[in-house]
């Protein structure tokens, strides 16, 4: 059990340096080395979760959400009442989305998201966060400034657009839903879902390319 | 705490290293895609996630700003097994070397991805009380938190915000993260730009927090 000792763990963190190597690749080692010698994971289990994220669980099963949303006025509404519920349509719950709320981006509101203290992320839907997403400018300047991070994205949110800003303080979770975009009528879910960018349902892409007709 | 980890809207930051990658691990070392193994493998018997956050506050602020932020994992979990006795820091100076392993099996896929689908669920908790505020009330938060884990930030602290909406009960992270459960009404309460960063923000901005009862006032 754990002592929930924050001078305790502060102590150890001191101590760490003298016994612990401060290469992150020896690091992880160690520690994945000592959990296996121990019994406590095998490698071939984390070989599966490391498979899981890179062909299974990733920002494609937001994309294929955002674009039914786009297709489906039944599955729209279910998606922003209770987004949670209406991913599980798709068995794209998991890990950190048990409290997931989907964030329409309208033309006059733009959505950000944040997590300034750590950088929670809705993993069984979007993936692994991007570098960025858990970068300590990110994190200290969405919320001061979310337009001038947005332009170093791109982006250029018009003064008359409000932006939304949503600090993830809690294990609620957030997915924005960008515009669909003009020229894309007729189209299908799959090729709907082939323009929906990790970063515009995090909220620092908002205009989605359509790429030649 | 007033920790280094609170960093929304602190100055001095340069530039974001915007990336437009669509790959599954977007600039991820090997050694990161360990850690993510490693988080959802290493039996976490007791922790809770506040406490797994609180560590990582803990680490030096120094140190938080030079470490990447799975290597803070890596640190934390080092630090967790070591506090609940699994591991002494002298046992990581002498590892053992790790057997290589091939590709995994279809079988063991499918089981962690069937693991990751049942641990999908509400932190919402039975009420045990009624809320003491209403969607669309003003409430301001608390001017001064405690030393603890908490989930106010800085820049958030002692402003007036509305409440746009109610989620129930969930656990108070300040009580996890001394391996307590005590269910607390969550909010999410509504701030102007202008009311936290001052009249120069743009008067159409906002910024919303979830935020627990015990965080919030009156107005």
């Amino acid at each position: 059990m754990p002592t929930f000792e924050p001078k305790r763990a502060a102590a150890i963190h001191r101590d760490l340096h003298s016994h612990v190597p401060s290469d992150p690749v020896l690091r992880v080692k160690a520690l994945e080395s000592l959990a296996v010698e121990r019994g406590l994971v095998t490698s071939e289990r984390i070989d599966a979760w490391v498979e899981a994220y890179s062909e299974h669980i990733g920002p494609k099963r937001g994309a294929q959400v955002v674009a039914r949303s786009w297709l489906d006025p039944g599955f729209r509404t279910r998606l922003l009442d209770d987004a949670a519920s209406a991913i599980r349509e798709f068995g794209f719950e998991g890990d950190a989305t048990g409290d997931l709320k989907a964030l329409e981006n309208t033309p006059e509101d733009h959505h950000l998201v944040v997590c300034t203290l750590c950088s929670c992320y809705p993993f069984s839907i979007l993936g692994m966060s991007p570098a960025w997403y858990r970068s300590a400018e990110y994190r200290a300047r969405a919320v001061r400034e979310p337009r001038k991070v947005l332009a170093e994205f791109g982006v250029t949110i018009p003064d008359d657009v409000s932006v939304q800003v949503w600090d993830s303080t809690s294990e609620r979770r957030y997915i924005v839903i960008p515009q669909r975009p003009a020229g894309t009528e007729g189209w299908d879910e799959d090729r709907l879902a082939a323009i929906v960018t990790r970063n515009a349902m995090i909220g620092t892409d908002r205009h989605l390319e359509i790429g030649a007709p | 705490m007033d920790g280094i980890h609170d960093l929304g809207g602190m100055e001095g930051f340069g530039p974001v290293a915007a990336t437009f990658e669509q790959n599954p691990f977007p600039g991820f070392a090997d050694w990161e895609k360990r850690v993510v193994g490693l988080s959802y493998t290493l039996p976490l018997d007791g922790m809770t996630i506040d406490w797994f956050r609180h560590v990582v506050e803990l680490m030096a602020p120094r140190d938080y700003l030079q470490t990447a932020y799975f290597d803070k994992w890596c640190a934390a979990y080092v630090v967790m097994f070591t506090d609940n006795g699994t591991f002494t820091l002298p046992d990581f100076g002498r590892p053992s070397a790790l057997a290589d392993t091939g590709a995994p099996s279809g079988e063991a896929v499918a089981a962690v991805l069937a693991q990751d689908r049942a641990s999908a669920g509400s932190y919402e908790r039975p009420a045990g009380s009624p809320p003491a505020f209403a969607v669309g009330q003003t409430v301001r938060t608390r001017a001064h938190m405690h030393s603890g884990h908490h989930r106010l930030p800085r820049y958030a602290r002692d402003a007036e915000g509305r409440i746009i909406s109610h989620h129930g009960c969930h656990p108070l992270p300040d009580a996890s993260a001394r391996g307590t459960e005590t269910p607390e009404h969550l909010y999410t309460v509504r701030f102007d730009a202008r009311t936290l960063w001052g009249p120069d923000a743009p008067p159409n901005d906002h910024v919303a927090l979830d935020l627990w009862e015990s965080y919030l006032v009156p107005a």
